[in-house]
This record gives structure tokens, sequence and C-alpha cells, in this order.
């Protein structure tokens, strides 16, 4: 399991040359600043197209946005056969390619368990291209492509759940955090750097464009997915052990998130409630995770 | 030196062993699917000292040797037919990013699973050489060509090699492996240009969308890529020289092979094994007084049109037996050679035949019935029609 840090801990040097394309308040440019700090220049970063056009001074190798899975692989067993195994091997994607587009290329590398970390700054949808649904947004969620209307109350599905499906792969490594739980963030990329075999990390790094909330709220808006339970932080060795990072004595009402953005600012008290018992039914069965330390399925 | 009987799959492999390959990803589809487990003992036997990837599917092999070339490792990619139209998308990037993949594409028609060219033609636009061959022999020799031509400074670009499913994959020819030794002293090893490992103290930075972007000059792109592939003409020459005199056969010139073109009224034009067959076709028409030549059409991407335009000059008539149909243009190489004589003041007559799709089987009395239209094209007889299907309806194996 990670270890905890301080915040006196983040080394100090820059590795993400900010903005990048990056808007006011980009949740995701944030989760880039500190994970490549810790991550090093040793480092290649592997990309597809995501949000917002990352810029970083390490190495870079593109990928098409279906293959992000593949070109760490290539580039892992390159490394491998001319003896260069000490460079971290890092895939920095969005959602889209990482649940969706991208899913077949990642599950097949990480059934190999090929020694790569994929890093997913999590946004909750297509955010590139102006703002569609992923199988990442949240339910009732508003986008261009689940907007409301007589016959529609925003996305119908509630959000596709990538860390177990990794973890039922039985990886070494599977995470959540958030970008305004940088302590987490940093100790989990530490910890995932250090371990041999296929890592994953799903950074929840809110987009005040698409969410629509002001810039200066993302973390506020950030940490109420926390403290809500609406993103719950844990890590998962070998698919197996299992422990919650964040455990409140008591979560606050969803509601407290979901009225914080214009993407949910739609939904009526009955929503909100389907809501509030999803989370809590989900954070129950996380905390008897936790409790036995382990996934149970 | 060592001559051993085998099937294309194992000759392919052996090129791949020889060049001392270093990432190797594959999906197993037929009838490449031996390659891929030759290529897997090879490693497990420790014969091949790299990697062999067993992807999810061939756009993931594609993506995953476009990786390890630019991360610094020779790279052997193969395919088939579907597996061949669906690793398109990122055969592009391989290209645009100059890198110098090997590919073998075992012949598979788009309409059945018997051989054509179509699932290679297919990709006719995404930037790569292209190298339609005969036999088992040319299937090793040319993995090996392939690299020392791909690598050269001047080129960096990936080389497809096709060769017919089944008629060679699956069938077993005398072959002989060349030296490791020698093939050591022919290819050296390969080395990325530029190199995208990390530097210590050196400033590096990349953005990123997927690689996207297309630079300061997106459209220069394009220009400087056609150039590479028309230009490598020159080096896929030398290369095939140099190959000759280090191992004692070549290739006609490497982009072409003339057979008994000299004194010949009108020649004609095959790929891959048609071309094999037409030579006994062309040895039967000498016999009976009829002169008519071959040209083996080997490299189609970069096309050889000096070459075309020179043997439009001597002779009166050619007729191009195409394996492959552009659905609504016509036959792939019958359109180029007539693109490429165009100019010529003094144009001979040019004919296209349709034939061995699907893998229509093409006997030598087909090829002389095509040879013989030709020919009496080129002594200004009167003919039905420029192009015909002329073995439509015939089954493989049918008599």
């Amino acid at each position: 399991m990670s270890e905890r840090i301080t915040l006196q801990e983040i080394p100090l040097e820059e590795l993400t040359i900010v903005p990048g394309s990056a808007c006011q308040g980009c949740g995701p440019a944030l989760a880039s600043r500190l994970t490549f700090k810790v991550l090093g220049p040793n480092t290649i970063r592997h990309s597809v197209p995501c949000c917002p056009d990352a810029v970083t001074r390490t190495p870079g190798q593109g990928a098409e946005f279906e293959a992000g899975g593949n070109a760490l692989t290539g580039t892992w067993r390159a490394l491998k056969a001319i003896g260069r195994t000490d460079i971290n091997v890092v895939g920095f994607f969005g959602d889209g390619g990482t649940y969706d587009i991208g899913l077949q290329a990642l599950s097949a590398a990480a059934e190999r368990n090929e020694n790569v970390f994929v890093i997913c700054k999590d946004n909750e949808a297509y955010m590139n291209t102006g703002n569609q649904r992923s199988s990442s947004t949240p339910l009732y969620a508003l986008t261009t492509t689940t907007p409301l209307g007589i016959k529609s109350r925003g996305k119908d599905t509630p959000k596709k759940n990538v860390p177990m499906i990794f973890a039922a792969h039985g990886i070494p490594y599977v995470a959540t955090t958030s970008i305004a739980f940088p302590t987490d963030l940093v100790a989990k990329v530490a910890y995932g750097k250090g371990i041999q075999g296929f890592k994953m990390l799903i950074i929840h790094a809110p987009c005040p464009t698409g969410w629509r909330f002001e810039p200066n709220m993302t973390i506020q808006v950030a940490r109420l997915a926390v403290q809500t339970g609406a993103f719950p932080l844990y890590e998962i060795i070998n698919g197996q052990k299992f422990k919650l990072n964040y455990k409140p004595k008591e979560l606050r009402p969803v509601g407290e998130y979901l009225k914080a953005q214009g993407r949910f600012r739609h939904m009526t008290d009955a929503e909100t409630g389907i809501v509030q018992q999803m989370t809590t039914s989900y954070w129950q069965k996380l905390l008897k995770m936790d409790e036995a330390g382990e996934v149970l399925f | 030196m060592v001559f051993d009987v085998m099937v294309g799959n194992k000759a392919c492999a052996w090129g791949v062993k020889l060049s001392r390959v270093k990432v190797m990803s594959a999906f197993p589809v037929t009838p490449q699917t031996t390659i891929t487990e030759y290529l897997s003992q090879f490693v497990a036997d420790g014969e091949i000292d790299g990697e062999f990837v067993n992807a999810e599917g061939e756009l993931a092999t594609q993506a995953i040797v476009k990786a390890s070339e630019r991360a610094g490792a020779r790279s052997f990619v193969c395919c088939s037919g579907p597996g061949q139209l669906y690793m398109h998308h990122p055969m592009h990037g391989t290209s645009s990013g100059r890198l110098p993949v090997v590919m073998a594409t075992v012949h598979r028609g788009n309409k059945s699973m018997q051989p054509d060219h179509t699932d290679l033609m297919s990709q006719m636009w995404t930037g790569w050489i292209q190298w339609y061959v005969e036999n088992n022999q040319e299937v090793l020799d040319s993995v090996i060509m392939a690299y020392k031509t791909a690598e050269d400074k001047r080129v960096r670009l990936p080389i497809a090699l096709g060769y017919d499913g089944y008629i060679l994959s699956y069938t077993a020819e005398p072959v002989e492996i060349p030296d490791q030794k020698d093939v050591d002293e022919f290819l050296p090893p390969y080395e990325a240009i530029p190199s995208i490992l990390p530097q210590p103290g050196v400033p590096q930075a990349s953005r990123g969308m997927g690689g996207m972007g297309g630079g300061r000059d997106p459209q220069g792109a394009w220009k400087t890529h056609h150039e590479a592939v028309v230009n490598s003409k020159s080096v896929i020459k030398e290369v095939n020289d140099a190959f000759g005199k280090k191992f004692g056969r070549k290739y006609g010139n490497g982009l072409i092979e003339e057979y008994r073109t000299e004194g010949a009224e009108a020649v004609i034009v095959a790929m891959g094994t048609i071309a094999s067959t037409s030579k006994a076709a062309i040895d039967k028409l000498w016999d009976e007084h009829k002169p008519v030549g071959l040209i083996k059409l080997r490299t189609f991407v970069p096309f050889p049109t000096e070459d075309f335009q020179s043997i439009g000059k001597r002779v009166h008539a050619i007729g191009m037996i195409d394996r492959n149909c552009c659905l609504g243009l016509g036959g792939a190489g019958f359109q180029n050679i007539r693109d490429t004589l165009y100019d010529l003041s003094d144009r001979p007559k040019i004919l296209g035949f349709y034939a061995g799709l699907s893998g229509a089987e093409v006997r030598v009395a087909d090829i002389v019935k095509m040879a013989d239209k030709t020919l009496k094209a080129a002594r200004g007889e009167k003919i039905d029609s420029i192009i015909e299907w002329p073995l439509l309806g015939t089954v493989s194996g049918e008599e």
C-alpha cells in the first residue's frame, strides 16, 4: 500500500509546462503537474487524444486514440529488449482513452501484465471535442450528447466502474485519487512507480468548462466528490488487498456535490435521492471491503 | 550454407530470426497463423533474443511495433486479409513517423478466404513501400533486404512484404538459409532516429495528443513523405545489388524482374506467384516462336515508373495481369502502367486481365492465352476488348 507523505515532501521540480492548452481552473492540468513531479525525468510519457493537451519535460510517444495500451506495450518490450528497464513507461490518458475507445488495449496490456503505469485524469466526458458523454459520465449529468429535453434527464446510466474492472484483472496495483488530495495522489504515483507490472491510477479531475462551475471552485468541487462518497479514494493490490484511503466518520450529503455544478442543476430532489441511495449503498460495500482488507465480489 | 525444405511462413520466420529482430507482435489469422507459431518457438528456444507480444488484434500489433521501433528495437509484424484491413489506422502513424518496421502480409482476398492482392492493395495510401514476392526463397531473402532498405537513412520507411497465402504460406519448397555471420555483416544493428529515450541533463519536452498536430508544416509533411517513398527506388535497387553480391541471389533490379524480354514484341506483367507460373508460359511461347517476355512487378509502391517507360519504348503491347480489382477504377497495375506510359510519344497498347482473384487458379495455359492476346495487340491485330476477366466463373481446382 502507498505510504502517507506530507505536502512538504512533494518535489519542487516542475515537469509539466503549464498551461499547455488548459482552461482556467483545469483539474487535469493539476493532475499532470503533481504526477510528473513524482515520476521524474527518466520517463517516457505516452499520450492519446485527450484534454488538455499536456506538455511535459519528458520524451513523448504518441499513440492512436484506441491504442494507448498498445503503445505502452511496444515501448516497454523494446526497452526490455535493449536493456533499458530503468525508464518509467507511463500513459497519461483521459477517460475516453481509458474507459471507452482505449479499454480493449489496456485490458490486453493488463492481462499480459506489461510493466507500465497507466494514469487516467478522469474529467468524466469527452472534453477535447467539447463535452460529449463518455462511459465515465455520471448518472443524470448533462453533456452535449446527453442534453436536457422532454425525453431526457441527462445521462441515463451510471459511471462505469473501471478501477474494479482492472482490479478483476488481478494486476499489481490499481488506485483512485483526486486532485483535491495531493498527498494521496503523490503517494500513489510514488508507490506505482516503484513496483513492477501493470499499474493503474484514476485521478478525479474536475473540468469547470464541462461541469459548469466557476474556475476558482475546482478544488472544492473535487473535494466534495470525495467527501460525499461520489468518488471514493481507495487502492487495491494484486486485485485482492483493499484499502479505503479517505474514510470520514460520516459522508456529506451527495446533493452538496451535485448542486455545486451546472451539469446536475436540473436534478429533482427525487433524482438526488436516487443518486444518494446508490452512493450510500456502494460506500457500505467499500466499508465492508476495507474492514475485511480485501476485495469482496 | 544450409538448405532446408520449408513452407513460406517458416521462410518468413527464418528471415526474421536472421535479421535479429527484437520485438515481434502478431495476432493469428489464416493463412498467416503459423508465422506466429514459428516465431513463438524461436523465442521459447532462445534462438531469437527478443520479445514476442501476443496481442489482442492486428490494430494492436501495428501500434505495438510502431512504439517499439520508435523506442529503439528492430520490430516485425505480420498479418493477412481481414487483419490487414483492421490494422489500417496505425499503419499511417508508422509511416508518418518514418519508422522502418517490416511487415509480412500473407495475402488473403477481401471477398474470400483465398488469396489475392486486395488486402495489401487496400493499404495503398498508407505510405508504406509494398513488395510482392513469388517464392519461399524470395520471402526469406526479402525480409532481410527489407530491413536493410527500410533502415537506410535515405529511406526510413516501413516495408510491407506480400506473398500469396496457401500457395506459398503452406507450401514447402527448398530454401537456402544464409549464414548468420553473413547476414550480420549485411545488416548492421538498428538505431532509432531520433532516440526518444530520456537523456540525463538534456532538456526534453513533448506535447501530445497522440502525436497529432502535424508539426509546423503539416501540408509539407505530405510532400516530404511522398518524395521519400518515390526516392526509395534507388536504395531498393542498391540493396538488391548488394544482396546479390553477398548471397549470390538477387531479384531483377529490386523493382522489377525482366524474364526473356530481349527481342520480345510484347510483355505480360505479373505479380507474386502468378509471375512464377508466367515464366513457364513464357518459355512455352518462345518455343512456339512467339516473342513475348515477362515483367515481374516486385515493387508496387513506389511504382517503377522509369522501368516501365523504358520497356514501353521497346515493346508494342503490355498485358497486365492484376490479382486485384480497385472497385470502380479497375486493376491497380493496369491503371498505373497506363498512367506511366501516357507521356510517351509512341505508346504501346496496354491491356488488362483480371486473374486469380479470390484464389482462382491461374494455369500456364491461361497465361499463354493472355500473352497470345497481348501479342496480337502488339502486331496490330484487332482485339475484342482492352480489359477482360478471362477466367471468370472458374473455381479454384476445377477443370
